[in-house]
């Protein structure tokens, strides 16, 4: 047998073993359920209290996914929320008209076709990834914004889904959704090539060049797939909400913030559980704070967002403790 | 060498701008030979050597492989035909675990149904580091956290895992410890049994001479000669690397152990969980000690505790001003320098300028009312230091990464050298400079030696540390082992039986 290089200088003070960290995991994440229970007197752990955290928890799910296979590669794009913005327009205004098709059709169709824009964009124009973004942005913000116009003064739309088409944002369907996405991803990130490929173009685009891999294909590949993710979170989100609010001025923006707390807070503990299976379970937590906080009656808004600052700072500190006698 | 030619190379140019990086180039390469390639930093090998694996097409000439053209376009053409590399400065992708980058780019070759199985790809992954014999780290851990040893296995079971029949090496000793680079020289003695032929390029000419067959030596991009690796001596080689005869001994020719200084540090029952158990020494003021050891001795963790960047238990205590160090803003603030052996990951900003990474441990020293560093001063001294230590580059502005490996060290080290220092930690500061730069550095060493500057010299290299040191510490599993003075049984023999 090969002789294993020494653990220690690889990180080797883990300290647990990976199911004593499970369990452990597991055990708090149950402790703080009853304990956010207790602190509300008694409404938390109600069912009808959990099915709205879960399929509120849904949408930004997959825009985190998205930002996986974003960040993976190394690109960052600024214009997320106003694509699911529009999306979330093109699934109200189809459903409206196809049914349940052009929900799913209508969200999916134009997430997909603009991150894949985005990419081409990216890839072929050599401008930095969130410059080009914060111009796609503003562009999205502004179609929109003109769709919805022109549509209102003409009459001829709703501005809400109708409810018999918003059952995907809800239970059992915004789960089955979420599971069947936790599958694929996972797959799709760690298990095939492809995802490899992505995650090496992040990790040193040079070497991964070096060792054969098509950059320009594999960053089309990370819109493509990032797309689809995209597209979901548009369909989920216009169910869920059952409207859009068209934003201006770049405030589209905001739309990314949760993701991208749900993608840090998994980025965390990715070392210990793959950052992909994090992801629903940071969603969980984070849906769960913030239900706790209106339950306690802090208002929503910038009172809720300075926890969930602080909530993340706590995490990073307690994260980057995880591994002891590295320098880093 | 009697073997068939495997490798045959014509006329082979190559230019980048108006500079040629190789010109002419003729080389021979037969089955069952390891060739060595040596020349100064920037002298064409490391090109010649990317040209042959693929990383770089050549502009005209001609190479061809048993008997057939060869233009590979790409390293996976060059592997295609056999042939692959372990670069001098490519790496490993850290978010990846080590199976993955082992098959890198090729990962489609265990995918079922579009599906990756890492199972089989790390089976396949521990046969390569077993029938090699290679330090094999933990196969599902991301390589990011690891040490560049670690790292460089890695790469060569990445390289074998294609079974060359030409294996390229640019530089790989230099960043392995004696263990693996012992495993490294019975790998390439296996390979020529095998009838397999390796390139191999490396500074320290001792150990080109004694695994090669033939050296070949380049010199502004032409091959300036070639030589039986049998025939031939150190001095031959040098001489022909640089054009001019360079004294056959760059260290130290003294055998006195000139450690009676006044004592600067003082070092006690520093313990840090696995890396360091109990080490306790002294360092004198002009005295340079060694420390040596195998891989996992724990030597490289010595430099980084006593310049604060790590911390354990016991004390690290610097007597000049009676302070205990524990970080490294207190190390630098009572005149102690380091220079790290991962020098492009822990010392320098390599996309910064060289007047940006010269004046860096400097910034207070510089610093003028209000906080304000004045251009003209930071300017001058970054000039001072380029003069000074013969960095070869356009200006202070160039970039850090435009720098060949031994000029990058040069600014390394003059940026220390430059201060007022009283003890200096120089953990390999010859990984990967040439010949010329090694004199270079060494004969700073002694001038600094000279002043009264402390030195702990860590090294890998033991020829290094019984040429400069005054006392060596022999270091096993983070204890020292034994302590040899430079009038004592200072040998490579002696000391080796400790290590071991």
């Amino acid at each position: 047998m090969p002789t294993t290089a020494n653990d220690s200088r690889t990180g080797r003070a883990r300290g647990l073993k990976n199911w004593q960290f499970y369990l452990i995991f597991a055990g708090v994440i149950v402790l703080v359920l009853l304990l956010f229970h207790l602190i509300s007197g008694g409404g938390f752990l109600e069912w009808s209290n959990i099915k709205g955290i879960i399929s509120r928890s849904a949408y930004p799910s997959f825009i985190a996914w998205g930002f996986c296979f974003l960040f993976a590669c190394g690109y960052t794009d600024m214009s997320i929320g106003g694509v699911v913005v529009l999306g979330s327009f093109a699934s109200c205004i189809f459903g409206n008209w196809y049914g349940l098709p052009g929900v799913i059709l209508g969200g999916l169709l134009v997430g997909l076709c603009l991150i894949f824009i985005n990419f081409l964009i990216f890839t072929y124009s050599g401008i930095p990834s969130w410059i080009a973004g914060i111009s796609l942005a503003m562009i999205y913000e502004a179609l929109a914004f003109l769709l919805k116009i022109s549509r209102s003064t003409k009459a001829l739309i709703s501005t809400s889904l109708a409810k018999e088409y918003r059952v995907l944002g809800q239970l059992p369907w915004c789960l089955i959704l979420l599971l069947a996405g936790l599958v694929v991803v996972y797959y799709l990130y760690n298990r095939t090539t492809v995802g490899l490929n992505i995650r090496a173009l992040g990790g040193n685009r040079d070497v991964a060049e070096k060792l054969g891999i098509n950059v320009k294909k594999t960053l089309l590949c990370v819109g493509f797939i990032s797309g689809i993710l995209v597209g979901v979170a548009c369909v989920l989100q216009q169910s869920y909400a059952g409207q859009t609010t068209v934003k201006t001025g770049l405030t589209s923006i905001n739309m990314i913030f949760q993701p991208l707390a749900i993608y840090l807070l998994a980025q965390i503990i990715r070392e210990r559980i793959n950052i992909v299976i994090c992801v629903p379970i940071c969603a969980f937590i984070l849906y769960s704070i913030f239900n706790l906080l209106t339950m306690l009656g802090v208002p929503s808004g910038t009172l809720q967002e300075a926890c969930l600052g602080a909530f993340i700072i706590l995490f990073g500190i307690i994260g980057s403790r995880r591994v002891k006698g590295v320098v880093k | 060498m009697s073997g068939e030619v495997i490798l045959e190379i014509r006329g082979l140019n190559k230019h980048f701008g108006p500079t040629y990086a190789n010109k002419n180039i003729d080389f021979t390469l037969r089955r069952g030979e390891v060739h060595g390639l040596i020349g100064e930093n920037g002298s064409g090998k490391s090109t010649l050597l990317s040209q042959i694996a693929g990383l770089y097409r050549s502009d005209s000439g001609e190479m061809q492989v048993n008997g057939k053209t060869y233009d590979p376009h790409s390293p996976l053409d060059a592997n295609a035909h056999g042939i692959s590399m372990v670069m001098q400065e490519l790496g490993v992708i850290g978010s990846l675990p080590t199976g993955v980058n082992v098959f890198l780019g090729r990962t489609g070759r265990f995918a079922k149904g579009g599906i990756v199985d890492l199972r089989e790809m790390n089976r396949a992954a521990a046969a390569v580091f077993e029938k090699w014999g290679l330090n094999m780290p933990p196969l599902n851990k991301l390589t990011e956290n690891m040490i560049i040893e670690d790292r460089k296995m890695i790469e060569l079971a990445r390289a074998l895992s294609i079974d060359p029949e030409i294996l390229l090496l640019d530089e790989v000793t230099q960043s392995l410890s004696l263990n693996n680079r012992r495993n490294l020289y019975d790998l390439i003695a296996r390979y020529k049994d095998m009838n397999r032929s390796v390139i191999v390029i490396t500074h320290d000419i001792e150990e080109m001479i004694r695994i090669t067959d033939t050296i070949t030596v380049l010199r502004d991009g032409e091959v300036v000669g070639q030589v039986n690796s049998a025939e031939t001596d150190p001095d031959q080689i040098r001489m022909m690397m640089v054009g001019r005869r360079i004294s056959g001994d760059y260290y130290r020719d003294d055998k006195t152990a000139d450690c009676g200084g006044e004592a600067v540090l003082s070092v006690r029952d520093l313990s840090i969980p696995g890396e360091l158990e109990d080490v306790s020494f002294d360092v004198h003021a002009g005295e340079i000690l060694g420390f040596c050891g195998l891989s996992d001795a724990g030597i490289h963790s010595v430099g980084k505790a006593v310049f604060g960047l790590i911390s354990g238990s016991g004390t690290v205590h610097f007597l000049p001003t009676d302070v205990n160090i524990t970080s490294a803003p207190q190390a630098l603030a009572n005149h102690i320098g380091y220079i790290p052996k991962d020098r492009d990951r822990e010392a320098l900003m390599i996309h910064a300028s060289i007047r940006d990474n010269s004046v860096l441990p400097s910034v207070n020293e510089l610093r003028a009312a209000m906080g304000l560093l004045p251009p003209g001063k930071v300017s001058g001294m970054a000039e001072s230091i380029r003069r000074r230590f013969s960095v070869k580059s356009t200006g202070i502005m160039q970039s850090m990464n435009a720098l060949s490996g031994g000029n990058k060290q040069k600014v390394n080290l003059g940026r220390w050298l430059a201060k007022d220092l009283r003890l200096l930690i120089l953990d390999c500061p010859t990984r990967g400079v040439d010949v010329g730069v090694k004199a270079a550095i060494y004969a700073l060493m002694k001038e600094a030696k000279k002043n009264g500057i402390a030195m702990i010299l860590i090294s890998d290299e033991l020829t290094e540390v019984l040429g400069m040191a005054d006392r060596l510490l022999v270091m096993k599993d983070g204890r020292i082992t034994k302590e040899i003075r430079r009038d004592e049984d200072f040998t490579e023999q002696s000391v080796i039986g400790v290590m071991i």
